[in-house]
């Protein structure tokens, strides 16, 4: 039951929402919790047997670190490996290949939703306690919320254990804050349906084709179509899951500030997914390089870090080489960063290398990889041919929408309007867009009752 | 903007709120056939462990959606104006809708070495025919990164897993090379009975008979508002409606018997044109009535030969065709069927066989039989 099915929109998330709003204040978090492991429960009982597990594995982990830390055992060590590999293991068994011989996957189908997200948050948790920073939290109802709090399940954010409490603790239900929170998830949900999947619909149809046969400028299209489509899907979960949080009176942090058409590399890798780039960061990257402080080291750590992220979004060497590749460029482009550069030409060249890098995250082989980036130089011979046409005939309007849709020019827009005389004309006419944006994505769900065109997960 | 806010959520939320409680009120409403034909997910532990409860539960929820068909509408209006115009897995092109999916030849071996088996036990004559769905024989409207295995071949692949002695009938070429006429539906991805009418021509000569002429039937329009199953999927307003036809040959043999059997054994009287059905909802239904698992014809006719026939829709409209030439049709539907054949008929007493399925069902696994 994803957030874009029409079971969750319109029979498990009005029913949520309003047990929720009925449930006594101090048993809100029980009320959410409860309503979490159904969510989790329609993903199969055995998906809410492993995230029970993974959640009690983790708490006693970090109670028992804590409790050692008190008495600076160095036996402390031993919880904290052993959830670090458990919560590792997990991660790797139902991610990749490697560790099927675990058997973790228990049937061909089962996928841990989300796995991606928590195991950082929970392992980011266990990092905290260790080094002293937090103290692990005798309340269970809350950690496990932590975990499998079902708006921020499948697309995070992923933010440290202490920020999260706050928000448990600022949490204020507000007819102001149920507003945001629908227009957010609506926003969302036309961000995945709407342009999401007719971006996958061109990707894949493109892809059908085969790189053997493909021509330059439909390969083009379709890597074009793979970006949009990637960044649509996961900010649209995204938004969904803080929207839906927002109606429960929580407020997260947003993942993507308009990330696609930055004008630099670097702007736009701190615009994509900011809270996973800052949990591998704050974890991985900083205690590195607070070991030396050559700018070698410095250098190596930020293609290290975008190596890791790459590996993180697909588990493959192509992936890992998307990361590598990006670092590089981050490093390139802070070399000729002096060098004076028009906004567009700044927009046409980051667009550009972000795109041609996607290739590497796209595929699962760095020889597929490799094989589709010459079929965009033309390796097949043919430039443009009838599908080229046909395709650009077919998607040139989504493509157009798009692209304006993935900038913030629309909302800069509305902003500006907003300061103007105009502001009622907007105020008017914003409950009939998003009414209309609802009922389209409800027509465009209709027939098989769920958005399932995903293109990675997480 | 605080307002706006407000007056959006409380929208949303009255929206939301209508058609839950539309949706539930429709299907609570629903007799209980009703509800069963649309197939309630049932609750058993293993669907519940592996999530596949829920999924049922969202699929029904669609089916039974308030308004279903004016959302799929409305969604195939919305798809079409802004992308290519494949909507639901349906190409929509001015002519005809098509089926855009395409299908695996997973099953295709699984499905052959059932007809085999069958053949091994099996001492009287068996012939298969594959039938190309519309897609197949107008393929070429399709663009071209759809039409990458054409059916011709999928057909080709299906017959080359069955064993020799099998007879293979080429269905393809025949209606490929009448595809100027009126031999599928526009909106269906099925023949029409004209389209049946021309591979029977040659079927009933490979079965050792010669085909009754065009000429001596008189072909009446029962309906022309069929809407098919391309047409459900897509709901595309704009597509054509059908015309059902029934092929009557009043010289001929008269239908002395038809008598349709449920999983029971349970007989009901049966017609091989159901007229009544051509004014319901399933319309399809005017062919052999609703699907039944066998159902058996006889008819006066001076032989005392006997069919067995095993098929999915498409022999539906074509069984009217075989019984100017035969005693005794049995008609068995493998995909209602839930015993086995041999607790039902004895095979012994038929001397041919023919398989005659759409190659799109043979993309799929066939029930054991």
């Amino acid at each position: 039951m994803l957030y874009s099915s029409l079971l969750f929109i319109y029979g498990f998330f009005p029913a949520a929402l309003g047990i929720y709003y009925i449930t006594p204040r101090k048993f809100k978090d029980i009320a959410l919790l409860l309503e979490s492991m159904i969510f989790c429960g329609a993903f199969g009982l055995k998906y809410l047997g492993f995230i029970m597990i993974f959640t009690v594995v983790n708490y006693v982990a970090a109670r028992s670190i804590y409790s050692l830390n008190g008495r600076n055992s160095p036996m402390r060590r031993i919880p904290f490996a052993a959830a670090l590999i458990f919560d590792i293991l997990s991660l790797f068994s139902f991610r990749s290949d490697i560790l099927n011989f675990l058997s973790l996957k228990m049937t061909d189908n089962f996928f841990a939703v989300g796995i991606s997200m928590y195991t950082l948050s929970a392992i980011g948790y266990l990092i905290d306690v260790y080094t002293g920073k937090i103290k692990a939290d005798v309340n269970f109802v809350r950690f496990a919320l932590f975990i499998m709090m079902f708006p921020r399940l499948i697309m995070g954010p992923v933010v440290s254990y202490d920020y999260f409490v706050r928000i448990l603790k600022n949490r204020r239900i507000t007819m102001n804050g149920l507003g945001n929170g629908v227009m957010l998830f609506i926003k969302g949900l036309a961000k995945k349906i709407i342009f999401a999947d007719t971006l996958y619909m061109l990707y894949s149809a493109i892809k059908s084709i085969g790189t053997d046969n493909i021509a330059a400028a439909s390969a083009w299209m379709g890597i074009i179509a793979y970006t949009l489509c990637l960044y649509f899907t996961l900010c649209g979960f995204s938004e969904m899951g803080l929207g839906i949080a927002s109606c429960f009176g929580l407020k997260f942090p947003s993942s993507f500030n308009y990330p696609i058409l930055s004008s630099r590399i670097r702007y736009f890798c701190s615009r994509w997914n900011i809270q996973i780039v800052q949990w591998f960061r704050k974890y991985i990257i900083s205690p590195i390089s607070e070991l030396t402080e050559s700018k070698l080291a410095g250098r190596l750590g930020i293609i290290l870090l975008w190596t890791i992220i790459g590996f993180w979004y697909g588990f493959n060497f192509s992936s890992a080489l998307w990361g590598i590749l990006m670092g590089a460029a981050i490093l390139l482009e802070n070399k000729i960063q002096k060098l004076k550069m028009l906004k567009s030409t700044g927009i046409i060249y980051t667009f550009a290398v972000t795109t041609v890098l996607a290739i590497f995250i796209s595929n699962d082989s760095i020889s597929a990889s490799v094989h589709y980036f010459f079929a965009m130089i033309g390796g097949t011979g043919v430039i443009v041919d009838q599908l080229t046409t046909y395709f650009l005939r077919s998607y040139v309007v989504a493509l157009i929408i798009t692209m304006y849709a993935a900038t913030d020019l629309f909302k800069n827009m509305i902003s500006r309007l907003m300061q103007t005389r105009f502001r009622i004309v907007v105020s008017i006419f914003k409950p009939v867009v998003m009414m209309a944006l609802f009922a389209i994505c409800t027509a465009l769900i209709s027939y098989s009752g769920c958005s399932e065109m995903i293109l990675v997960r997480l | 903007m605080k307002l706006s806010n407000k007056i959006t959520a409380a929208a949303v939320l009255v929206f939301i709120s209508i058609f839950s409680l539309s949706t539930m009120f429709s299907i609570q409403n629903k007799s209980a056939d009703e509800r069963n034909s649309a197939r309630l997910p049932r609750m058993s532990w293993s669907s519940l462990a592996d999530g596949s409860y829920c999924s049922d539960l969202n699929e029904y929820t669609a089916e039974n959606f308030s308004g279903q068909g004016s959302w799929i509408a409305a969604g195939a209006l919305i798809k079409t104006e802004m992308c290519e115009s494949v909507v639901n897995g349906v190409y929509i092109s001015p002519e005809r809708l098509l089926s855009a999916e395409i299908s695996s030849q997973d099953s295709f071996e699984e499905n052959a070495a059932l007809i085999n088996n069958f053949s091994e036990k099996y001492d009287g004559a068996v012939y298969v025919a594959a039938i190309p769905t519309s897609a197949g024989v107008y393929g070429d409207i399709l663009p071209s990164y759809l039409q990458q295995v054409t059916e011709k071949q999928q057909i080709e692949n299906f017959y080359e897993y069955l064993d020799a002695d099998i007879r293979k009938i080429d269905a393809y070429s025949i209606l490929k090379m009448l595809s100027d006429n009126y031999i599928y539906y526009r909106s269906d991805s099925k023949w029409t009975s004209y389209g049946a009418y021309c591979v029977y021509r040659t079927v009933i000569q490979k079965l050792g008979f010669l085909p009754v002429s065009y000429d001596k039937y008189t072909v009446h329009h029962i309906t022309d508002d069929y809407k098919g199953d391309l047409y459900k999927r897509s709901q595309y307003m704009e597509s054509n409606s059908d015309l059902l036809d029934v092929y009557e040959y009043s010289g001929g043999a008269e239908i002395t018997g038809c008598t349709a059997y449920d999983n029971a054994g349970r007989g009901y009287e049966w017609e091989l044109y159901d007229v009544e059905a051509a004014e319901s909802e399933d319309k399809y239904r005017l062919y052999l009535g609703e699907k039944m698992p066998f159902v058996k014809i006889t008819a006066n006719v001076n032989n005392e030969k006997r069919l067995l026939v095993i098929g999915d829709d498409f022999a539906a409209c074509f069984i009217p065709f075989l019984t100017q030439h035969y005693s005794e049709i049995v008609f068995v539907s493998p995909e209602c069927m839930e015993l086995r054949l041999k607790d039902h008929i004895d095979i012994r007493d038929y001397e041919q066989t023919l398989f005659l399925f759409g190659i799109d069902s043979l993309s799929s696994k066939i029930k054991d039989f």
